[in-house]
């Protein structure tokens, strides 16, 4: 592998944020392949996963590899091909209705991007029927619902319903995560998955598309 | 043995010693649960919100509601409603907020004087709900200094007379824990977002601490308020966990907030007042920091966050007062009769052994039934006499 290469992985790893966009700008003037230095970069995402789940990294931890994740794609971005990212499959990602907490949803955008699937993030307090539309419109394989507050989990019952009254349910896979969930939520809305954070939920979605 | 006063078992569950019974505290605060267990009436405010040609009248009135302190004179009844709430109830302690610190934008947003931003919320019988927060408006030092702290200061002055009435009225019959919003913690990442904050921790180092220190200083005096108004105890709520474990790392957050920390807890003491703890979340990781600082106890310890009594007990029982523990998103709001009795049960045999244990739901929110919280309060007449048989 290439020094800047390593280099890239090494920052995003080390959540070494200033070095991260002058890294990926390096690679790119060395010659790097700009799906090479992606890759590594998702690579050192990968690495701050773990530490997360060995307890040697924290929430913030994994918020700042995002955002230095965001700072690198910005000096990247540009050299990239339609098709260079994505090609995992397609999660539509939202907060339910009624709840505008979107901390943890957005993280899980962030990894599950970098981790090479196409996110359709619809953001807070969203409908049921747009998350049928936007399930129907890019084909999904799975959707991930992010539910706060107690009051509004029934919000997720909804959507289930939604996609089982537009007989997308057998389509897709559904995952839910956030403060109040737990297994016995997840067991009573019927949906396949809880994910406790970021990390893991990310590990239920490759299992979704293995 | 002498059935003691609320006040005296309160007292005697902070210092770790074995009161008459395990004590009781309410959390819940929401407007609908104060209006049912007072039979009161909710304000119609849906009405504005909701219909379109209202809420335009609403969002032109906006302004003029802030302008004449309606709002703020909302929370200081509140703040006498939920006390005298608990008092018929016949709680032992109760969590007691006085949060004058909203103010609309129109009749959709609302922000803080601290500088967040929210959806205004509307619960399901149509009382202004605590509203939601979306984000922060400070990005950096040059907002913080250009943001208008001018009600800040003034606050201390209305809690004093807001609680010097609840404990003229209620003082000798219900233990209050006074709070207010919000933490250090919380407030350092809330009012410029927790994406700025990750980044911030990494970059701004001193900026944060010159904020972090500003509201040590008003949590102080803040304290100095209550006291004089003679309110016995505080709850410091500080969310600083989710259900993973810590939002940062520990060794950052000690070296961050300890000293703040220390010095909140060391005031109220000195003010004679007891201080407790809030966080959510799955705290183990923080606990016996929060012990070193010098906090008398540590509330809600949730169960949907993986959190076990009984280890908590062994950690710090000998060092803090436990409370809480009550779930919330189910026994305490669609649980049978006989699901509240045995999760009290199981509370108390977990924590309650020698005292240092007050029984408490983890949190409030307006889904939360008022019928169950009484049945957690008939569970404990019936399990939580010492010596204890559970």
């Amino acid at each position: 592998m290439g020094e800047q290469l390593e280099k890239v992985k090494t920052a995003m790893a080390e959540l070494d944020l200033d070095a991260i966009a002058p890294g990926v700008q390096s690679a790119l003037d060395a010659g790097e392949e700009p799906t090479l230095i992606l890759a590594n970069m998702a690579d050192g995402m990968a690495a701050v996963g773990e530490l997360f789940e060995k307890g040697e990294y924290f929430l913030a931890d994994l918020v700042l590899a995002g955002e230095g994740m965001k700072e690198g794609l910005e000096v990247l971005e540009p050299h990239l091909k339609a098709g260079d990212r994505g090609g995992k499959g397609t999660v539509v990602l939202c907060t339910v209705k009624g709840d505008i907490h979107d901390i943890g949803k957005n993280l899980v955008a962030t990894m599950l991007s970098s981790a090479g699937y196409k996110v359709i993030d619809l953001g807070t307090d969203v409908h049921q029927d747009k998350v049928v539309e936007a399930v129907r419109a890019n084909s999904a394989g799975a959707v991930g619902l992010s539910v706060l507050l107690t009051p509004m989990v029934e919000s997720i019952r909804e959507v289930v319903n939604a996609l089982k009254a537009a007989g997308l349910r057998d389509q897709v896979k559904i995952a839910i995560g956030g403060a109040c969930t737990t297994q016995e939520l997840a067991d009573k809305m019927g949906v396949d998955a809880l994910g406790r954070d970021a990390v893991e939920a990310i590990r239920i979605f490759e299992g979704f598309f293995s | 043995m002498q059935v003691a006063s609320s006040l005296e078992r309160v007292t005697a569950a902070l210092e770790l010693r074995e009161p008459d019974r395990v004590p009781t505290l309410n959390t819940l605060e929401e407007f609908s649960h104060i209006n049912k267990i007072l039979n009161k009436r909710a304000i119609p405010v849906t009405f504005f919100v909701t219909n379109k040609y209202a809420s335009k009248v609403g969002d032109k009135l906006a302004p003029l509601i802030n302008k004449s302190g309606y709002l703020d004179w909302e929370m200081d009844r509140r703040t006498y409603d939920l006390t005298a709430a608990s008092v018929k109830l016949g709680c032992d302690s109760a969590w007691v907020m006085h949060v004058p610190i909203f103010r609309l934008r129109d009749t959709r947003y609302a922000t803080d004087i601290y500088g967040r931003y929210y959806d205004v919320a509307l619960d399901k019988q149509g009382n202004l709900d605590t509203p939601m927060y979306r984000g922060g408006l400070i990005t950096g030092p040059d907002d913080w200094k250009a943001w208008d702290k001018s009600d800040l200061f003034k606050w201390p002055a209305r809690t004093n007379k807001a609680f010097a009435r609840v404990q003229k009225d209620f003082g000798e019959r219900i233990f209050v824990m006074a709070t207010f919003l919000f933490g250090l913690f919380e407030n350092s990442w809330q009012t410029m977002g927790f994406e700025r904050f990750a980044v911030a921790l990494r970059r701004e180092k001193d900026f944060l601490r010159r904020y972090i220190k500003f509201y040590e200083d008003h949590w102080c005096e803040m304290l100095e308020a209550w006291a004089d108004a003679g309110v016995p105890g505080a709850i410091y709520t500080d969310d600083q966990a989710y259900r993973s474990g810590p939002m940062i790392s520990p060794k950052l957050m000690k070296e961050l907030y300890s000293d703040s920390l220390c010095r909140i807890t060391e005031t109220a003491h000195k003010l004679g007042m007891k201080i407790v703890i809030h966080s959510c979340g799955r705290v183990y990781d923080l606990l016996e920091w929060w012990a070193d600082c010098g906090f008398d106890g540590v509330h809600a310890l949730e169960p949907t966050a993986g959190v076990e009594l009984a280890r908590a007990k062994e950690m710090v029982g000998d060092r803090m007062c436990l409370l809480g523990n009550v779930d919330i998103t189910h026994i305490l709001v669609d649980a049978t009769k006989e699901e509240v009795f045995e999760a009290v049960r199981e509370s108390i045999a977990a924590a309650g052994k020698g005292g240092g244990y007050i029984i408490a739901p983890t949190n409030s929110h307006p889904d939360m039934s008022v019928e169950r919280v009484q049945w957690m309060l008939e569970a404990v007449e019936k399990y939580g006499y010492y010596p204890l048989q559970v």
